[in-house]
């Protein structure tokens, strides 16, 4: 098999049996292997400079086991999120991780980039609903952790271990998932700010809420300005959107309540958005995390109160940059549709990641339009005490070095 | 460890501590020779009481140039002996490192030291509407550093999530002596996710020294139902409609007769003692919706023949309730001389099932079983009562429990939910988990603890075998 860069024509194993030769192979010939999904997220990390074999998870898909009144399934990684959407859906639950392109990202690809959207603040991270993990190591010996229960503290917790690692320790080829209801009813309440002072107080106060929002979500910058009926005027500077999910009379008096809740501090204009719009507004909010064309995308984590702050700092590097928050979360995606890669790096290392590391928090770059030209430091921010045993963790789990290389925070 | 080397090391560890903070005469480390699982003890060589990060770490490099062997521990409370002290050496006690550094609301997170005892953190929230959701029923004994190690669970977990839910970083002390910290107060740390891999990992992995873990709001509403059923089968039953139905109930709990009548006897609830099981059920949330979701369980409990529900009308009573159900292990001493818990977990439309199973094992052995169950979570407690002066009863006990565990594992289960593999359970790693699985598991062990000094023995069996025959289930408490 060539191997080729950037990686057309990826191979497609039909099993983790097929899989595991494959790996063994490159294990043996040392040649660098790529897992690709559904390829909705390649740009994540740096870009890969060796020469090697792309591997494609898409005919490893099947559905395994669907025990729905056990509210857990398994299924393989290849599976697309739309696809495992609509099973789930036919039983009325889901798994209450929000992902843009979900008709092509793959469950596999969405665990291994750790990929997490507005629904986070109230239902959790993939991490939380990850029960049963199998996969390939860089050797291609084939191992799993966890089980098919909800509650198992059985052996190391592969599921955690490999949520987010990127397919640099294994290739995630079988998940189990405990999954939740669907809520009977959702819709949203949005409201716009002047100042962002305005806006952590409007947050801040949201900690004391009476409601339990599943979403709390500050919307800057101009990718907004047409955000249909998100209320604000030419002096809106921000825009706070809260998503709501249960019963229908959960979210009716939730609506009611949070209205209250801002008339209270001041908030003279919300909007409630129900019915058939708010699923509308829902696919946005998801869709804005979708990579594009955009010179640089930014992900920081920063402790809740800081994300305002942080706002700030992003718009010093860039006035017109577009900002959605996670902000209950404290987790913000920066789009910055002009930097040149020279400012790019310059930007991360001299001013975000420093920013997102005095506020408690981390940053790194979610994908760029030139990333050959990105460095290391810029893409992932200072190596830590924390890196070095994520290292030791990497020589175990892949002693030649062949899954993802030189794409990952290691250094 | 050689006897004679072991003055030279208390002489060190005492300049790190003081010598008030050190143990090493064989009467006063009795209590340190087990925690709750009882049947295999071994005295370490020296007892330590850190006070700080920094002495933690100088432990360990004093342990490192000795080569010896050593060991972090909580409160002890923990259940499968997984701060027993295989081969000796220096246990680490923790629990002298018990502040309540930071509470941040604003930012839902706290900072505590590990030996910081659970209900502490729960009463230093009280009135802030925020709680810290990891709730064991050990939790007015049992540390959150311990809480970590074991990836602690608790009645609640089921609508609220187990420890590593509520992890956002640890500081903590590697085998080697470095200090690293591990994620932090923000979410999405870079990289591998560490934090998520120390927790449960039972003190091999790393030594945690600060743990920052995430606050939970206080539900505005509770309803707490007890449904009292004829038979075994409608309780279960009933549980798995409620699950089927979509209802996340914060907690699902179930009792049978047998532990009932230890329980009334102990806190005069007035338990109907002729009932054959009662479940617990919790629903909290927005007012809103809480009367309709009670509405819904009561009618799936009559519509499984509950003879009544019964709704816990005050704090009180509520309260009162939980108290018989978080000390029922406490009340088995009533029912028999000796007892032994099972930490199995099933699929949780497999309870009908399991219980049914549980008792026809019991008959085969002739060894009577009581039954508490985290229902919701598939997490079954069967209690075997046996007197431990009767060899030939230990021995059916043994059998009885090895069958039970294997019974879960048929079912698509596990032989721990909550307690952990330690070193009662190593044998049925083998039985879980393939052995490259076990071999990936152990280079992750490598990885962090490439010597093995830091806690040997546990849980892995390529670890080394802890060379104690399990010889008598013993007396323990659990939970």
């Amino acid at each position: 098999m060539p191997t080729t860069l950037p990686i057309a024509d990826p191979i497609v194993p039909e099993s983790q049996d097929d899989l595991a030769d494959l790996i063994r192979q490159a294990h043996d010939t040392t040649t660098p292997v790529y897992p690709i999904g559904g390829g909705t997220a390649l740009d994540f990390g740096l870009p890969p400079k060796q020469p090697g074999w792309g591997i494609s998870t898409a005919g490893i898909n099947r559905l395994i086991d669907y025990p729905s009144r056990d509210m857990t399934i398994t299924v393989e990684a290849g599976m697309t999120m739309a696809e495992l959407a609509a099973t789930l859906a036919a039983e009325r639950q889901r798994l209450p991780i929000d992902v843009p392109h979900a008709d092509v990202a793959t469950l596999g690809g969405v665990v291994a980039t750790n990929y997490n959207g507005p629904r986070r603040y109230g239902s959790g991270t993939v991490r939380d609903y990850v029960i049963g993990i199998s996969g390939v190591d860089g050797r291609g010996v084939a191992f799993k952790g966890g089980g098919r229960v909800v509650k198992n503290v059985a052996g190391y917790d592969f599921c955690k271990l490999l949520t987010g690692s990127l397919g640099t320790l294994a290739v995630i080829t079988q998940l189990t998932l405990k999954v939740r209801p669907l809520p009977e009813s959702t819709a949203l309440l949005a409201c716009g700010f002047a100042h962002l002072t305005e806006a952590e107080t409007a947050l801040a106060s949201l900690i004391t809420s009476k409601t339990t929002p599943s979403a709390i979500e500050l919307l800057v910058g101009p990718a907004w300005d047409d955000a249909g009926d998100i209320p604000g005027g030419e002096k809106t500077v921000a825009r706070l959107v809260v998503g709501l999910e249960g019963t229908s009379p959960e979210v009716r008096w939730m609506l009611d309540q949070l209205a209250s809740e801002w008339q209270a501090l001041g908030v003279t204009s919300t909007l409630r958005i129900e019915g058939e719009q708010a699923p509308v507004v829902w696919q946005e909010l998801i869709d804005f995390g979708a990579t594009d064309d955009t010179a640089l995308t930014v992900k920081l984590a920063v402790r809740p109160s800081r994300v305002c702050e942080l706002i700030g700092v992003l718009q010093q590097v860039d006035p017109q940059v577009s900002i959605q928050a996670h902000a209950g979360s404290g987790v913000l995606i920066a789009k910055f549709a002009a930097l040149s890669a020279a400012d790019a790096n310059n930007a991360m290392i001299k001013q975000i990641h420093p920013a997102a590391i005095a506020a408690g928090g981390s940053a790194i770059v979610w994908s760029a339009n030139s990333p050959d030209d990105l460095t290391r430091l810029a893409v992932w921010g200072p190596v830590r005490d924390e890196t070095l045993v994520m290292q030791s963790v990497k020589k175990q789990f892949d002693p030649r070095g062949v899954l993802n290389p030189g794409r990952f925070v290691y250094s | 460890m050689i006897a004679q080397a072991v003055p030279q090391l208390v002489a060190e560890l005492q300049s790190v501590v003081g010598a008030e903070h050190v143990l090493s005469a064989l009467c006063e480390m009795l209590v340190y020779e087990c925690d709750g699982f009882t049947i295999e003890k071994n005295s370490p060589d020296v007892v330590v009481f850190p006070r700080t990060t920094r002495q933690v770490q100088q432990i360990v490099e004093i342990c490192n140039r000795h080569q010896v062997p050593f060991i972090p521990r909580g409160a002890g409370t923990s259940l499968a002996g997984g701060c027993l002290p295989v081969g000796g050496g220096v246990m680490i006690v923790l629990t002298q490192m018990r502040e309540i550094e930071e509470i941040n609301l604003r930012d839902r997170f706290a900072i505590v030291q590990p030996g910081v005892v659970n209900v502490w953190l729960t009463n230093a929230l009280k009135g802030t509407g925020y709680h810290y959701a990891p709730d064991p029923s050990s939790q007015g004994a049992c540390t959150i550093g311990g809480n970590v190690a074991t990836n602690s669970g608790g009645p609640h977990t089921l609508k609220y999530g187990v420890t590593v839910n509520h992890v956002l970083g640890v500081e903590a002390v590697m085998a080697d002596g470095r200090v690293v910290m591990f994620g932090g107060p923000g979410e999405d740390n870079p990289g591998l996710d560490l934090v998520g891999t120390i927790v449960g990992s039972e003190g091999t992995l790393a030594i945690v020294t600060r743990v920052w873990v995430r606050l939970t709001r206080d539900p505005q509403g509770v309803r707490t139902m007890l449904g009292v059923f004829e038979t075994c089968d409608d309780a279960t039953n009933a549980i798995s409609d409620i699950i089927g139905a979509g209802i996340v109930p914060a907690a699902l709990e179930m009792m049978d007769q047998g532990i009932l009548v230890a329980v009334e006897a102990a806190f005069q609830f007035g338990f109907p003692l002729d009932a054959q099981a009662i479940v617990l059920i919790e629903v909290d949330g927005l007012e809103a919706g809480l009367d309709a979701q009670r509405d819904a369980i009561v009618a799936i409990c009559k519509g499984r023949n509950a003879r009544e529900v019964r709704l816990a009308a005050t704090t009180a009573e509520r309260l009162k309730l939980w108290k018989c159900r978080k000390q029922a292990f406490g009340a088995v001493g009533r029912l028999s001389p000796s007892y032994c818990t099972q930490d199995g977990v099933v699929p949780r439309t497999q309870l009908p099932h399991i219980h049914r199973r549980i008792t026809e094992i019991g008959q085969k052995y002739d060894i009577r079983i009581v039954n508490v169950f985290h229902a919701g979570d598939g997490n079954i407690h069967p209690i075997l009562l046996f007197d431990e002066r009767d060899a030939d009863q230990v021995k059916r006990v043994l059998a009885a429990s090895n069958e039970i565990l294997a019974e879960c594992i048929a079912c698509g289960g596990s032989v721990t939910g909550e307690h952990g593999i330690g070193v009662e359970k190593i044998d049925f790693m083998t039985k879980l988990f393939a052995a490259s699985d076990c071999e990936v598991m152990n280079r992750l062990r490598i990885a962090f603890n490439p010597t093995g000094r830091m806690s040997p023995g546990k849980m892995l069996p390529t670890a080394g075998a802890c060379g104690l025959e399990k010889r008598h289930p013993g007396r323990r408490a659990a939970m």
